[in-house]
């Protein structure tokens, strides 16, 4: 017999949060950023991809998109001059609407109760904040100001249509400056982008123009003031554990070759009245007998009959 | 008084090629129910009973091996894998009669192997059969195991796997193979060659032979 079967309580679930580096450089201060001229010859009235490198290093990859939002479509150039109200702007402006309001009849009020028209979005390429932004991490600094996520100050979780949402405050490590309480838009982690009042942030120096029917490149007006971008993801791996466990009168003899003479016996006499075997692998089977896994060891295990075993075998999926 | 050995050892898996696919097909077949153990790298000549510092050192140079890491191609890890046996069991079982498998291209055999030195008899068909694995499915049109008609087996012998270099596994007294007549595997090629392993379902008897198939 050479195939043991589980127990029920052999085999548990579990869930572990993996927080890391939202950039690509392993670091977690990103305070280099760069642009694509072809992208941004193309694109830049709905978004501006933003780089930890040149975009022509073969290591570049895009950290995340900036990009600008106005409810009455100015900024950009209209779709069609005859068709007011209808260009980039307000698409985006609509598309972050329906994914963060999920109504298309609510406007964004960031602070107080004033309605925000136009704001920014910072977009973070979905391969580098994996699964979700761990808010507290959140340090953004745009020309002498650093803002943050106030997930330190709140006592009770916000939800709009798109999870949870943080206020956008002057501080630092999710805790706002208490002197300053003005809210500058919002944190939203479960879709790892940050929205910007385009008004408010003339505070830091960012001033969004509004012609009609005019491409101010305001995107780029962000970007031009960006000096740092501290941020964190986090990731929840949920892991397999196997408890492998052998009695001692199991597993006590090998059928390797170098174990065994052509005939079937065992090379060493000795090991007639003690058995000895080195564990070295742990297989993984369905009923079918398919491997489905597989554990190396470290370093052979011994193994007889004076010895029982209790391996944990954990699987990451 | 010293800190006691923690008796609990993690080790980090990995899916095989095979474990991946029956994950993609999302059809409950990726459900670990079992396991077995194996010593893979291990060479036994290097156990030295005549150590001169005592038995305690007769597995040294084994027991201080660095072991590589795990390989993804089911076919090639848990080769030798470690069988429960009454204690003064002094013959292991091995898998006689069947050796090298050459088949032209379309043609059929059938393969029954035997176990020696299975609870002291000779030649003897396990009652609960073997296990036959071929490394590469693409070289076998029809590959059923006969002579065993439990769920398990039957269940293995409808399992269709198309296209892959991935292994496939029956179960059975008996192997009916039939290799393809699909020409385009072949390439410039005159034979394909590829391996197949039968293990005894109740000795864990193990052997590996190479399986030919040539163009016609």
């Amino acid at each position: 017999m050479s195939f043991k079967r589980f127990d029920a309580e052999d085999i548990a679930i579990g869930a572990d949060a993996i927080t890391a580096p939202v950039w690509s450089t392993g670091a977690p201060i990103l305070s280099t950023f760069k642009t694509s001229s072809i992208q941004y010859a193309t694109k830049n009235q709905y978004h501006v991809n933003v780089f930890q490198s040149t975009y022509t290093d073969p290591d570049a990859e895009v950290q995340f998109d900036i990009t600008y939002a106005d409810k009455l479509g100015r900024g950009t150039t209209l779709y069609n001059p005859s068709v007011p109200g209808k260009s980039p702007s307000s698409a985006i402006y609509g598309q972050y609407r329906s994914l963060v309001l999920g109504d298309e009849d609510s406007d964004f009020v960031f602070n107080a109760d004033t309605i925000s028209d136009n704001f920014y979005a910072i977009s973070i390429n979905r391969s580098r904040f994996k699964e979700k932004l761990l808010p507290g991490t959140f340090n953004l600094t745009i020309g002498s100001k650093t803002f943050t996520d106030n997930s330190k100050d709140v006592a009770v979780l916000s939800f709009k249509d798109s999870g949870r949402v943080y206020q956008v405050v002057e501080g630092t490590d999710g805790s706002g400056n208490p002197l300053n309480t003005t809210c500058y838009g919002w944190f939203l982690p479960d879709i790892g982008t940050i929205l910007l009042d385009a008004t408010l942030l003339s505070y830091a120096g960012v001033t969004a123009l509004v012609g009609d029917n005019f491409n101010e490149q305001n995107s780029q007006k962000l970007f031009n003031k960006l000096e740092s971008f501290q941020l964190n993801s986090e990731e929840t791996v949920t892991s397999n554990y196997v408890f492998v466990r052998v009695r001692n009168s199991e597993f006590n003899y090998s059928v390797n070759p170098s174990n065994i003479t052509g005939s079937g016996d065992l090379r060493h006499d000795y090991m007639i009245d003690a058995p000895q075997a080195y564990v070295t692998s742990v297989g993984l089977y369905n009923d079918n007998n398919d491997l489905l896994g597989v554990a190396k060891l470290s370093k052979p295990l011994v193994k007889d009959f004076t010895k029982e075993a209790l391996l944990r075998i954990k699987l990451d999926f | 008084m010293a800190y006691l050995d923690n008796s609990v050892v993690t080790v980090d898996a990995i899916l095989t090629k095979k474990g991946r696919e029956l994950m993609a097909r999302g059809d409950g077949s990726f459900r670990i129910t079992q396991f077995a153990l194996a010593d893979d790298e291990i060479d036994y000549t290097l156990y030295n009973p005549s150590h001169p510092s005592g038995s305690a050192f007769y597995g040294e140079a084994i027991e201080n091996l660095p072991l590589l890491e795990a390989f993804p191609d089911e076919s090639q890890i848990m080769k030798y894998k470690l069988t429960t046996l009454p204690r003064g069991t002094a013959r292991l079982p091995i898998i006689a009669s069947v050796s090298n498998v050459s088949l032209k291209q379309g043609q059929s055999q059938a393969i029954t192997p035997e176990t020696l030195n299975y609870l002291g008899n000779n030649n003897t068909t396990e009652n609960n059969g073997y296990i036959f694995t071929v490394a590469d499915v693409r070289v076998a049109s029809l590959f059923t195991g006969v002579g065993i008609n439990n769920d398990e087996a039957i269940r293995l012998n409808n399992i269709t796997t198309l296209g892959t270099n991935v292994s496939k596994t029956v179960i059975g007294t008996s192997l009916n193979i039939t290799s393809t007549t699909v020409n385009t595997l072949f390439g410039n090629r005159s034979q394909l060659t590829t391996s197949l392993t039968i293990i005894g379902r109740d000795s864990g008897a193990r052997v590996t032979v190479p399986l030919t198939i040539k163009k016609v």
